[in-house]
């Protein structure tokens, strides 16, 4: 495992670097197709509406519009995680998101024009737009096709996730503390710079459809548009042009993907969807709100005894893959330190809101800032070191938990230890500053999955080498790069293999008809499964090449070193070119391979008992902040985070995941917030909403823990989604330091500050 | 968006351009950071833009000092302001504001005049010339010119005195008349560039040898439909020794610029809140 390596772990640049710097990528944007039409999409004026009539006849009569259409129009099925969200909508709306109708027009100022003469007439409804008024008996049914009634017993619940382990009951009994409180997190949004986009192409001639589509999982996406247009999914080919910005937001199908197919079916030419900004906070998906009620024990030792949640997820009208979250969560709170036992119930229930959808940490962000809260509440009822207290519970190597994950290789404990030591966290804790600055630190940890997520039938990846006679290697792989920098892994395990140099490597994984098999690109899990993937293909073309090698160089056993394009045993050299020219011209044989890795992990049971990923990634956070009492901002000083990514593979790469994580955590928990007024939201643009810019950013001291784990290529584990997870549970905690008040909501706004400060001046002089 | 655009290249031509439009709906651009958000918003048909990128004429481009202040062209970008000499040493409360402005790329092209004509009550360098009482220097189409003070040339959200046949030309800064200043500007945000303000303080206060205030300007943004020059605050510092503002004068002085203040709620904030923190910026100004 320790053997030299010659890249793995030197800091490379991205493969696709150059061209994103200079402008010169190639965006969904950009795509420009001979005959190309624009389409663009009519959304419902109210969030809660019977439509009365459509009347289409005064857009299709303006001169530049191929097509309108609307719900009548089109033979569809039923899209979304749970199959009850339909395309277009015909007789009620129940989002503001709702799509109406579709044009198709020559331009785009023909497409707006044409969408100002679609006349909609409604009958608008009192809304529901919070989930326990949703679960209420007397509320309305929220979305027709949902089968809450019959499978969890309330008509308006989405989705129900139930877990347990150990004696709930006797833990409670040895507690000698027991802290409960309600948290509650708002609804933010990936914020992409790239706005959602697809451009579609339909063949009249063969009935094929091409997508240019930024999804994360293109072979799910396939299967996906295939059964909304009810079509054959393999004439449906997707190509991914360049992604600007995943988070998550590109794992579910969206209602505009199949409009904008569908325009190009009824027009059979080609037709692109652009969102705007607007469009784009208004349609696009976001992280689930949550109600979290959390009780959690912990004995006079400070040993944690117990966890008993229950949360209500916001799941908006339609159900996405979001409504799974708690899927995640519940790993966070049964195996997150040692837990004896852990209760476990998560609703998603259905209001008129808009839905939400994945968002990079998947619920485990929600989950790990109450858990975090808690056990800073319970260190100081019990008179305990919160840095203590943590290092008491921390989970260990060898542990099984009590959910059944297998900690293989763990670095939780010296993730903890060496955050507390870098930030110098006891030195710092409690401070008490009384001026108008008063700086407070704050600690936390998690724990996700790094070896990617059994939930599907497969969570393995395909990877296709072809190796040229002039000894350029494509890799084919089946895996998404969507700016995590993957594809430079890959190409770095070449170069560290293969001793081919970089520059004459290319990495192909932008096409369902050309690449082979993947998930897709979620759960932190496209390096190390993409990766295994890769080294198992690596394997197989290095047989392929030493025998021959051995043939060429009149060996029978060799052991070959690959480096600088050649093939080196003891004093004998061979180029790889010339090897892979004799195989094609003497042997007529490819220098090809191919090789399917599946990880190791298993399905968890009906009781969600089950070791779920390939291995499993710690990490601690550190955070100081500086509240100003003046005006109640909170500014993030200095972020010490240290990772147990297994074994670093690209340092550049992964600060840079590190950082981006960290900025989106900043964000999560002190500024951003979509804001809604009676299901329409007031703040769509980046002036209402607090997004923060690298003006903002503080220093991220990192310090990756190295764990060898022997599942990883190299020993790696999966680490994109860690960095923003335990961030605002770590800032809520630094906030709570510096002023004496805790925060049990989210974003920690400068408003909500200074009201606490306000109240607590109040209380003084009472 | 689809509009005309007229590019004069001489003030002559600039004016000619303002009076063959007089019948029809016409703006000006200069920067654009305001114009392009404002025609998105609310598009409009058959405009005319007369457009000042290209515009030669010293008045309106340059900032030059003479015995009396500084004339800072109407054309100045918040770019130039900041590398300005001038502004540095003397009214650092304007150069605050300026690098307060959106993002060095904004700032690139965003004018004074554009600023000041947008009319907004959270305009940064708008707050900061208010404090400096700052006179407008407006010409017609007949190329007449006229003055008004900076205060009372906003009349409320989006609007200024300006009369269709008139321009904004250049602004006017009067010189400082003591040599020790306490000035600056308070910009509340949450984030720290590419912000709007929430609310906004601008304080230039003048000092003489023996630290009485000699001269005083406050001027509070987004906390009213206007910039509001808070006189009596201004005049009740007056005077009074710059170590003398504290506890009950504090207290005065806080409410004086309070009264000033008439907030509202909006996403970014709620009234509450502008008030609140408005308090306690008036009280750490003379820290
Ligand atoms: C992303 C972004 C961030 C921003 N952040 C800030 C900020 O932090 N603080 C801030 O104060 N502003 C901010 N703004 C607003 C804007 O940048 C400033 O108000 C800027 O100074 C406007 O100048 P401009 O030259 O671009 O004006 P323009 O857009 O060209 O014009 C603005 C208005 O003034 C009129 N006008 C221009 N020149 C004249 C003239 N000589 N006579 C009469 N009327 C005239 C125009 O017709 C128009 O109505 C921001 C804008 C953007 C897009």
């Amino acid at each position: 495992m320790n053997k030299n390596l010659k890249i793995i772990g030197k800091s490379t640049p991205k493969l696709d670097g150059k061209e994103r710097v200079t402008g010169s990528a190639v965006y969904g944007h950009d795509i420009d197709l001979p005959n190309m039409l624009h389409g663009m999409i009519l959304r419902t004026k109210y969030p809660c509406a019977n439509i009365i009539s459509i009347d289409t006849s005064a857009a299709k009569a303006l001169e530049g519009v191929a097509c309108v259409i609307t719900a009548a129009d089109v033979d569809v099925n039923m899209i979304g995680y749970k199959r009850d969200h339909p395309i277009l909508k015909s007789n009620t709306v129940n989002c503001n998101r709702d799509e109406i109708a579709a044009v198709a027009a020559t331009s785009k100022e023909i497409a707006r024009k044409a969408l100002s003469l679609i006349k909609v007439e409604y009958e608008v409804k009192q809304g529901v737009y919070d989930p326990f008024e949703a679960l209420l008996e007397a509320s309305p049914t929220l979305n027709e096709r949902g089968k809450g009634l019959e499978q969890f017993g309330n008509k308006n619940m989405a989705e129900s996730f139930h877990y347990e382990h150990g004696d709930l009951e006797a833990q409670k009994a040895r507690s000698k503390v027991i802290v409960t409180k309600r948290y509650e997190t708002s609804r933010v949004t990936h914020c992409c710079l790239g706005t959602s986009n697809i451009t579609a192409s339909y063949s009249k001639l063969d009935g094929s459809l091409t997508l240019w589509a930024s999804t994360q999982v293109p072979f799910l996406y396939q299967r996906d548009i295939a059964h909304a247009l009810k079509m054959d999914a393999s004439k449906i080919r997707v190509l991914q042009p360049i992604i600007g910005g995943g988070f998550g937001s590109k794992l579910d199908m969206h209602p505009f993907e199949p409009i904008c197919a569908l325009l190009s079916i009824q027009t059979g030419k080609p037709v692109q969807i652009l969102y705007d900004r607007e469009e784009e906070f208004l349609a696009s998906p976001t992280r689930q709100p949550m109600v979290i009620d959390l009780t959690t024990g912990a004995d006079a030792e400070g040993r944690f005894t117990f966890r008993e949640v229950k949360i209500v997820l916001d799941n908006g009208a339609y159900t996405s893959w979001g409504a799974t979250t708690p899927f995640v969560m519940m790993q966070t709170y049964s195996s997150l330190y040692q837990v004896p036992a852990c209760w476990f119930q998560a609703d998603a229930v259905y209001t008129n809101n808009p839905f939400a959808g994945s968002f990079r940490g998947y619920g485990n962000p929600q989950a790990t800032f109450s858990i975090e809260t808690n056990i800073d509440l319970m260190a100081k009822e019990l008179g305990i070191g919160k840095d203590e207290i943590r290092l008491i519970n921390a989970n260990y190597k060898g542990e099984i938990t009590g959910q059944g994950l297998h900690f293989k290789t763990c670095g939780a404990q010296p993730a903890l230890e060496k955050v507390i030591a870098e930030s110098a966290y006891k030195e710092k804790i409690n401070r008490g500053d009384t001026g108008r600055y008063r700086r407070g630190i704050g600690l936390a940890s998690m724990l996700h999955v790094g070896g990617g997520a059994k939930i599907y039938r497969s969570d393995g990846c395909g990877t296709r080498l072809k190796l040229d006679h002039y000894g350029y290697l494509t890799i084919i792989t089946g895996s998404n790069e969507i700016g995590q920098g993957s594809e430079t892994i890959l190409a770095m395990i070449a170069v560290e293999e293969l001793g081919i140099p970089m520059d004459k490597i290319k990495v192909i994984n932008t096409d369902t008809d050309v690449k082979p098999w993947d998930v897709g690109v979620h759960a932190s899990r496209t390096s190390f499964v993409a990766g295994n993937s890769m080294l198992g293909a690596v394997k197989l073309i290095k047989e392929k090449l030493s025998k021959e090698a051995m043939k060429l160089l009149s060996i029978d056993a060799a052991d070959f070193d690959y480096k600088d394009g050649s093939m080196f045993s003891s004093e004998k050299e061979i180029k790889i070119d010339k090897v892979v020219r004799e195989m094609h011209f003497g042997s007529n044989e490819l220098c090809q391979v191919e090789y399917f890795y599946e990880p190791p992990s298993s399905f968890q049971d009906k009781r969600f008992m089950g070791d779920v990923s390939g291995n499993y990634a710690f990490a601690s956070q550190a955070i100081e902040v500086e509240v100003d009492t003046v005006t109640g901002n909170v500014k993030v000083m200095d972020v010490w985070v240290s990772q147990d990514v297994g074994r670093v593979l690209n340092p550049v790469g992964l600060q840079g995941q590190m950082e981006g994580g960290i900025a989106t955590g900043i964000g999560f928990a002190l500024t951003e917030e979509m804001i809604y007024a009676e299901g329409k939201l007031i703040n769509p643009s980046f002036h209402g909403y607090k997004l923060l810019t690298s003006m903002d950013m503080p220093t991220v001291h990192f310090f990756p823990i190295e764990t060898y784990d022997e599942a990883g290529p190299y020993g790696s584990k999966g680490a994109g989604e860690a960095p923003l997870i335990p961030t605002a549970a770590a800032i809520a905690n630094a906030v709570a330091d510096a002023i004496g008040v805790e925060f049990f909501s989210l974003p920690i706004s400068a408003e909500k500050v200074l009201k606490a400060l306000a109240t607590v001046k109040e209380n003084q002089l009472v | 968006m689809d509009f005309d655009v007229i590019s004069p290249k001489t003030r002559e031509a600039l004016l000619e351009a303002m009076d063959a439009c007089q019948d029809k709906k016409y703006r000006f651009g200069a920067g654009y950071t305001d114009l392009i958000n404002d025609l998105n918003a609310n598009p409009q048909e058959d405009l005319t833009v007369i457009n000042l990128a290209q515009l030669q004429d010293d008045v309106f481009s340059n900032i030059t000092e003479d015995d009396s202040g500084l004339h800072i062209g109407a054309l100045v970008t918040a770019a130039q302001v900041l590398e300005n000499e001038y502004v540095q040493t003397h009214f650092p409360v304007l150069w605050e504001a300026a690098n307060s402005v959106a993002s060095m790329q904004i700032r690139q092209t965003a004018t004074l005049a554009g600023n000041i004509c947008q009319a907004s009550p959270s305009g940064d360098m708008s707050c900061a010339l208010v404090a400096l009482n700052a006179v407008c220097d407006i010409i017609n189409t007949r190329d007449e010119m006229r003055i008004e003070p900076l205060a009372n040339f906003f009349r409320g959200v989006k609007k200024t005195s300006l009369a269709k046949y008139e321009i904004l030309r250049s602004i006017f800064i009067p010189k400082n008349i003591q040599y020790n200043i306490k000035s600056g500007y308070v910009k509340i945000g949450t984030r720290v560039s590419m912000e709007i303000a929430i609310l906004s303080v601008a304080y230039h206060l003048q000092v003489d040898e023996k630290n009485i205030i000699a001269a005083a300007g406050i001027a509070i943004g987004a906390v009213a439909p206007t910039i509001k020059y808070t006189q009596t605050a201004c005049e009740f510092l007056i005077g009074r020794s710059l170590y003398e503002i504290k506890d009950v004068v504090l207290e005065n002085f806080s409410s004086q610029v309070l009264n000033y203040a008439t907030p509202i709620s909006d996403v970014r904030a709620s009234a509450w809140y502008r008030t609140t923190v408005l308090e306690n910026v008036t009280k750490i100004i003379f820290d």
